[in-house]
């Protein structure tokens, strides 16, 4: 490998982590918090890709500026979704929110598909095939602004559950949901906001990826996988965890992908499964905190 | 005494569906079997042992594989001994993959088993001496559709046999026991790895014979068609739908979901996955026991008891956040 190559995987690696942190927090979030594993977060995403690529092709949105319309509209799908849904089985035991997940996943996919075709979409801007040239190694503007969102995103959340009453709530209850109770929080509104937050960021790293690759109804189911994984290697304690899970599992893609394409799932999944056997109560503990 | 009727009259019913209906038809009862053999599978490392496996296609996969590979290996291994085989190799890889993932617990269990069946899809798309890539193989052709359908109610109705024995033996009553605590199972002097282990080869097994009719009846193998995860949905269905943990809640379940599916594929061809995850979402609030726990209290009911919505609502109610 030359040096050229190198700094591209580098930074290849950087481009992709940011976007994985976005994903992967959204998701942790929801795990460390309501402890449930939300199959239907690649679903999210997918929802995400097309709010944004149908407010581009509409109204010529620009991709950027639809972000926020996604997110809102995820954080109450989100939101409706713990509310109506799993609040109302959430103490049954772990395989009914995991089936009950996996079902809103064949649910929303197929939906998208019926009512987007499974045609394979991008979204296109004036800025999409420029890069900057940082000597050898080539950035596009696309993936270094989608970083830059993914990086203000990240802030905002970690902001959100340390200073502010309501991301102390959320974090009480993920630590003690009887405490959190016996102090007057009101969990099951608790649990609908963390869920709507999951999906919200979900629904932003839709957006991204929308301008980033092209995509289709089956987009999402990746990104749940991908989002596990870096949850089991950075364990769900913090932001900052997750983020060093994002960055790890970035390298370990971007370098196998140029290396072994054939075989990438096989070797993720190969050395998660080792790691887990090595670690079955996976890296780090279960709270949010 | 009316039990024993019953299966009867219910046995010899499916004894005679092949003259009775069109061979292609039959292909929708042969697919219901097939179907029914994974759910029973299924349901010993995920109804008796707790365990949400969400990988078990790999050996449906992996039995489709190695009984066609057998069939046109020179030997030329004749199709039930290939069967067999497929099973035994199921089973061994299982108990080779379960030491290490079944040390997993909930969640981590369930997507390290995902990631598994995924990595042999990618191992069989890419192994090109082995498995000739994504092409796929191609068997040798058997056009009779009354053998296929003999061989799945014959592998069907012995896996209830099985599982019954295995319900009432010391192995069955040691998944209950890990089920429910295992912590407490391990205390009892239970060897809680030799019987999850045992529980995942089983299921393997069973799994592979329902790949290896498949792959026979459809006379071509590929990654894509085998390594499917509806298929590992299905058979999760079927187990939810029917009972999990219960002799006959995977063949009652497995008959009641090719019932709805062939409905929905005939009316509402673009809707069907969408109507199997609204079904999925149905029977998880309201019915999470599944048909079987359903009879049982209507039979109550026949006997006198009180029968109201509450049985619809008690999981709700039980497990909802207040």
């Amino acid at each position: 490998m030359s040096g050229a190559e190198v700094g591209q995987i580098a930074m290849n690696a950087l481009l992709l982590s940011g976007v994985l942190a976005v994903v992967a927090l959204g998701f942790a979030l929801v795990w460390g918090i309501t402890n449930i594993v939300n199959l239907a977060h690649g679903a999210f995403i997918v929802i995400g890709a097309y709010v944004t690529f149908g407010l581009h092709d509409f109204w010529s949105m620009d991709p950027f500026l639809s972000i926020p319309i996604s997110m809102a509209a995820l954080f109450a799908l989100g939101f409706l979704i713990q509310r109506a849904l799993i609040n109302q089985i959430i103490r049954a035991p772990l395989l009914a929110t995991f089936l009950l997940t996996f079902g809103l996943e064949s649910l929303i996919v197929n939906l998208l598909r019926f009512f987007f075709r499974a045609d394979t979409r991008s979204v296109m801007t004036a800025y999409s095939g420029a890069a900057l040239a940082l000597g050898p190694v080539r950035v596009p503007y696309i993936r270094l602004g989608a970083l830059g969102v993914s990086i203000l995103l990240v802030l905002l959340l970690a902001a959100f559950l340390t200073r502010s009453r309501l991301g102390r709530a959320i974090r009480a209850t993920g630590m003690d949901v009887d405490a959190a109770r016996l102090t007057g929080v009101k969990v099951a509104t608790v649990y609908a906001i963390t869920f709507g937050i999951g999906a919200a960021l979900a629904g932003a790293a839709g957006s991204l990826l929308s301008m980033i690759v092209p995509f289709d109804p089956n987009l999402g189911g990746g990104y749940t996988e991908r989002a596990f994984i870096i949850c089991v290697l950075g364990g769900l304690g913090n932001v900052v965890n997750v983020l060093a899970g994002a960055a790890a599992y970035s390298v370990v893609e971007v370098v196998v992908g140029s290396r072994l394409p054939a075989f990438s799932q096989a070797i993720t999944f190969g050395m998660l499964v080792l790691l887990l056997a090595v670690r079955p109560q996976g890296i780090a503990g279960k709270a949010f905190s | 005494m009316a039990r024993a009727v019953l299966l009867a009259v219910v046995l010899a019913a499916l004894l005679l569906v092949p003259s009775l209906v069109s061979p292609y038809t039959l292909l929708t009862y042969t697919s219901a079997l097939c179907l029914a053999l994974m759910a029973q599978g299924w349901n010993l490392i995920g109804g008796y042992t707790g365990y949400a496996a969400f990988g078990n296609v790999a050996f449906v996969g992996i039995g489709a594989y190695t009984t066609g590979l057998l069939m046109l290996s020179r030997w030329h291994v004749p199709f039930v001994p290939a069967l067999f085989a497929a099973a035994l190799v199921s089973a061994l890889l299982a108990t080779v993959i379960g030491i290490p993932v079944l040390r997993l617990k909930g969640h981590y269990f369930a997507i390290a088993t995902l990631g598994v069946a995924e990595a042999f899809r990618e191992i069989a798309s890419a192994w090109d001496d082995l498995t000739n890539g994504a092409t796929g193989i191609d068997l040798p052709v058997r056009s009779d559709s009354r053998f296929f359908y003999y061989v799945a109610l014959a592998l069907v109705v012995g896996g209830i046999v099985i599982t019954a024995r295995l319900e009432r033996s010391k192995l069955g009553y040691g998944w209950v026991a890990i089920r429910e605590d295992q912590d407490a199972a391990r205390m009892l002097g239970i060897d809680t790895t030799v019987f999850k282990v045992a529980a995942f080869a089983l299921s393997a097994a069973f799994a592979a014979c329902a790949g290896g009719i498949i792959a026979y009846q459809d006379i071509h193998v590929a990654p894509d068609d085998f390594f499917k995860i509806e298929y590992t949905l299905q058979m999760i269905i079927a187990c939810i739908i029917g009972g999990t943990g219960t002799v006959w809640g995977p063949p009652v379940g497995a008959a009641v979901y090719q019932l709805l599916s062939t409905y929905v594929w005939s009316h509402f061809l673009e809707l069907h996955p969408t109507v199997l995850g609204v079904l999925i979402i149905l029977f998880v609030v309201f019915l999470p026991r599944g048909l079987m726990d359903l009879f049982r209290r209507m039979a109550a009911v026949a006997r006198g008891g009180r029968f109201g919505s509450d049985v619809f609502l008690a999981n709700v109610r039980a497990s909802r956040l207040e």
